[in-house]
């Protein structure tokens, strides 16, 4: 429930636009297999390359694939491995972190200077290196990011930590004799996770580019699975024919990313206070107006 | 002198702190003992830096001392570890000075009550809800605000709320750090007036850590000041406010302006020199002579010896004893010393 | 007499933020003469901290205050002054001292330097002369060793020290007024003392008038010559310090003064207050705002709003109840 709550807390006055993008984005990656007008991966040879019509809306790839169909599908394929991704790397990244701030002392030190080891390397070589050594495939795509990006949280969490840490609260609760385990589960845990939910925003347009960069490169998703970057490298062969074919995978992950990132910034930034907006001010001249009336 | 009747004794405690500089060491409490007797209510006052809050903090475990003793009821709470320690030490609690911080604004009031009475083994919820109203009654609160979110409370029912859950626990000392400084005026004293209620129906001991010595006068019985690390004085508070007799607590008692402008119109200045010095390296001999009107050559070599004044007055300076006899003051005008 | 130094007349301020829409102000009158000192006195939510910064501009970004009424200050309008005009008066002709010296210093310039901007800015010097000037003025802050303090950063000064960098900031363009918000709130007791005789001293060399934001009566008995006690946004009792400290009329005020320590208290004796809590800032409301917390509360308190009339003799007070029955007032004092 603390979670929860500290999570809406923090979703309050995002820009509208973000929130849109990263909403259809999501609707699509959960529901998206049901609502494509045709199968994504039904080849049609004698279809290829044609433009847009009736039936393929947004027209079809070198092989007949429908292109709206594969765009769509593609939601799943990015969510659920962006969601795999983040879901290690928190875990990992939280655990580490909030151990390091629960504990301090030497425990922290050690588990920060493996941190600093992991952040000092980019993310995308570390992957890279990952998948040079233990082969290409989806799961080692999965942990290859995993292991790249888990650094980030762990430091993100250890900070939150040790603030929370040093709240009056959570020393009220010392002073009752509450026992370190119940302090962990019941209190650091749960705001440290709704505290790092917030900033994994922010890294999920990172993880998303990550993973179509891979499979761009191939060595991410493999064929005939649809994704943006997937999508985009079996299309460049035909750039000069059929440009839209390249253009429309690359701008619906720019919005993805574009989303995320605006969505991250503003949360990071929501504590800033902004000038009020001129919509504002006029509702709240037009109340005072009426104390004035009902005062002469 | 209470050694046999005390509850609390606390003996030769340091607690030390690393600086911000490189290899340096701040001695926040420098070999403090005090005492407090069961339902006794005790003052420790001194300015901010001094280690008055530190002191407290080492006392609940909120800070780890270096050396010392903590003796409650007996028993030795540094021979004590991870739960013996925790279950034995409940019976010291703590008031934070920041009421909106000592909560967690995403429990009710009711979850952070209901979360005191588990600690202690109270898992029964009809029960649990009939000792929360119990205790919301004792602090003067309705019950009806066991649901609310302490972000809706202003900062007095939040005091409140915290000094329920705290005698959720049933504690036998109240440490309470600077408890209503962070109140409006108006609504001070009614926290106040609830201390020394609790104090008298609970029988608990409250030692009140403050800078406002007014306050603390009319509330406690006797009073220690303490200033960068050290015991300086200590008395009952009657006797320590009539007849201060270290200059430090002179100087103390003859800032505190009155709300009489006739009064304040002849005041002088009190005769003490610039602020507290830091604790990374404090003054040899008398930490106070660097600051004090008194000072002679001799305060800086030696430590000053503890003068026994009356069986429970004692002051930490060569000229105690003279400073005990003239009363009122030389530095500066104490109008607490003609009551 | 000539005219005051500034003069509030039917001032009220509008405050408007992302969630509400607040009268954090509300008709307030008053005046402060050249040397004078005046206290505002109040708690947390009477809108004092509002009434004084409003005006000069000083409000936190996401606000937006609205003024009504008049405050003239010389012979200048303040409400409805353009921006670029009020940022000329504000730091020179008019010098404020805030609670926090901390956060009010910038912590990555030296003092002397942060003193020199404003002698440069105000009074038009060049850097050498500024930086001249700033030395004479931690002088006359007294400050101990002024001349290594120039080199200093706020960090490396204690609380005290860094207060008189602020008032020697808020003084070095010679202002005629100084509106000091809590100026010795953060400090020890000792170190309060030496604050104020320092403003004291001040006041008296540079002939400069102080507006004293304040919830320590003891403050105030030490330094001001006229107090205004504010109560939900308006002014409750206005008058003399010794009228209003000795002989308060409005319960509020009353309330307030009686709740003080005294010497002659017992220890272990109950302390007095005042029951209820402060009320919350929001929309005006049309009665007494102090109604629910009053002992001499009578019912057309809560409907019509009192007035803030002067006595014959002793301070105004905005009270239906005392301003009724002058001659029990009187036979009482």
């Amino acid at each position: 429930m603390i979670m929860l709550r500290s999570f809406l807390n923090a979703l309050r006055g995002l820009p509208r636009p973000a929130v849109v993008t990263i909403g259809v984005f999501l609707a699509l990656g959960l529901f998206g297999p049901y609502v494509t007008p045709h199968d994504p991966n039904a080849q049609d040879l004698l279809m290829a390359h044609t433009g847009i019509s009736a039936e393929h809306w947004l027209g079809t790839d070198h092989l007949g694939r429908d292109t709206l169909s594969r765009l769509v599908a593609s939601a799943r394929t990015s969510l659920v491995g962006m969601s795999l991704v983040l879901v290690i790397a928190l875990s990992v990244g939280v655990t580490i972190g909030t151990i390091a701030g629960f504990k301090r002392g030497w425990v922290e030190e050690v588990l920060m200077r493996i941190v600093d080891v992991g952040l000092a390397m980019p993310s995308l070589i570390v992957a890279l290196a990952v998948i040079g050594i233990f082969g290409t495939g989806y799961w080692n795509m999965i942990l290859a990011l995993a292991l790249a990006w888990w650094p980030g949280s762990a430091r993100i969490s250890r900070a939150v930590a040790v603030g929370v840490m040093n709240r009056p609260y959570i020393e009220s609760l010392r002073v009752l004799g509450a026992s370190p385990a119940r302090i962990y589960f019941n209190h650091l845990l749960p705001t440290t996770i709704g505290a790092v939910l917030v900033y994994a925003t922010a890294e999920a347009a990172a993880v998303a580019l990550s993973i179509a960069t891979l499979s761009f490169l191939g060595l991410g998703i493999q064929p005939p699975t649809p994704e943006w970057g997937q999508m985009l490298v079996d299309a460049l062969p035909y750039l000069e024919e059929m440009p839209m074919q390249v253009v429309l995978p690359g701008l619906v992950l720019t919005a993805v990313v574009v989303g995320f990132n605006l969505l991250g910034e503003s949360i990071a930034l929501n504590r800033v206070p902004v000038p009020l907006p001129r919509r504002v001010l006029k509702q709240r001249r037009s109340i005072a107006t009426t104390w004035r009336k009902a005062t002469t | 002198m209470l050694e046999k009747t005390a509850l609390l004794s606390v003996r030769n405690l340091v607690t030390r702190f690393k600086s911000v500089e490189r290899g340096k060491w701040i001695t926040a409490v420098d070999d403090v003992s005090i005492e407090l007797a069961p339902g006794e209510m005790v003052g420790l006052v001194g300015e901010s830096g001094c280690g008055k809050s530190t002191l407290g903090r080492s006392i609940v475990g909120l800070e780890k001392p270096q050396a010392g003793r903590i003796i409650l009821d007996g028993v030795d709470l540094s021979t004590l570890s991870g739960r013996t320690l925790r279950e034995r030490r409940r019976a010291i609690q703590y008031v934070f000075q920041d009421p909106y911080a000592s909560l967690n604004d995403r429990q009710t009031i009711g979850e952070a009550i209901a979360e005191a009475l588990i600690i202690i083994g109270v898992v029964d919820k009809v029960e649990q809800r009939r000792r929360i109203r119990l205790l919301l009654d004792q602090v003067g609160l309705p019950d009806a605000l066991a649901d609310r979110y302490p972000r809706e409370l202003s900062g007095g029912q939040r005091q409140r709320v915290a000094i329920a859950r705290s005698l959720a626990v049933e504690p036998k000392v109240l440490i309470c750090d600077e408890p209503v400084s962070a109140l409006d005026l108006s609504i001070r004293a009614q926290v106040m007036n609830l201390f020394l209620k609790l104090h008298k129906e609970l029988q608990v001991a409250c030692l009140f850590i403050a800078h406002d010595l007014a306050l603390v006068r009319q509330a406690t019985t006797r009073t220690y000041v303490m200033y960068l690390g050290k015991i300086i004085e200590e008395g009952s508070s009657g006797e320590l406010y009539a007849q201060p007799s270290h200059p430090y607590t002179r100087a103390l008692l003859g800032s505190i302006p009155t709300a009489d402008p006739r009064i304040e119109a002849s005041r002088a200045p009190p005769a003490i020199f610039g602020d507290i010095p830091s604790p990374t390296n404090p003054p040899s001999g008398c930490r106070f002579r660097t600051r004090c009107p008194d000072a002679m050559p001799a305060c800086a070599s030696d430590p000053p010896p503890a003068v026994e004044l009356t069986p429970s007055h004692r002051a930490r300076c060569v000229i105690a004893a003279d400073l005990y006899e003239a009363k009122g003051g030389s530095v500066g005008r104490n109008h607490y010393a003609g009551a | 007499m000539t005219a005051p130094l500034l003069q509030a007349r039917n001032l009220s301020v509008d405050l408007f933020t992302v969630r509400s829409a607040l009268r954090p102000v509300d008709d307030v009158s008053y005046s402060v003469g050249q040397g004078e000192t005046l206290a505002i006195v109040g708690e947390s939510g009477s809108g004092k901290t509002v009434l004084n910064f409003a005006p000069i501009g000083l409000m936190p970004t996401g606000v937006v205050t609205d003024l009504h009424g008049s405050l003239r200050f010389e012979d200048i309008e303040l409400v409805g002054l353009p921006a670029a005009r009020m940022r000329r008066i504000r730091g020179g002709r008019i010098g404020t001292i805030f609670q926090d010296p901390m956060s009010a210093l910038n912590p990555a310039l030296r003092i002397g330097r942060q003193i020199a901007e404003v002698a440069e800015l105000h009074l038009g010097m060049t850097s050498v002369q500024a930086e001249a000037r700033a030395l004479d003025l931690l002088k006359l802050v007294r400050m101990s060793d002024p001349e290594s303090r120039l080199r200093q950063y706020p960090h490396e000064l204690s609380g005290g020290l860094r207060q008189r960098a602020m008032i020697a900031i808020a003084v070095a363009a010679e202002p005629k007024l100084l509106i000091a918000d809590e100026p010795t709130t953060a400090l020890d007791v000792t170190v309060q003392a030496q604050i104020i005789a320092l403003l004291k001293d001040l006041q008296k060399r540079l002939d400069t008038a102080i507006v004293l934001i304040t919830h320590d009566m003891g403050v105030v008995a030490s330094i001001a010559s006229k107090v205004a006690v504010m109560y939900a946004g308006r002014i409750v009792e206005y008058g003399s310090v010794d009228q209003v400290l000795l002989e308060p009329r409005h319960p509020y005020s009353t309330g307030l003064i009686a709740a003080l320590p005294r010497p002659e208290d017992k220890a272990g004796t109950l302390f007095r207050g005042l029951p209820g809590a402060p009320p919350i800032m929001g929309a005006p409301q049309p009665g007494c705002p102090f109604a629910p917390r009053c002992p001499l509360v009578v019912d057309y308190c809560t409907d019509v709003r009192p007035p803030l009339a002067p006595a014959p003799t002793g301070s105004a007070a905005a009270c239906h109840v005392v301003n009724d029955v002058p001659h029990r007032e009187m036979a009482h004092a």
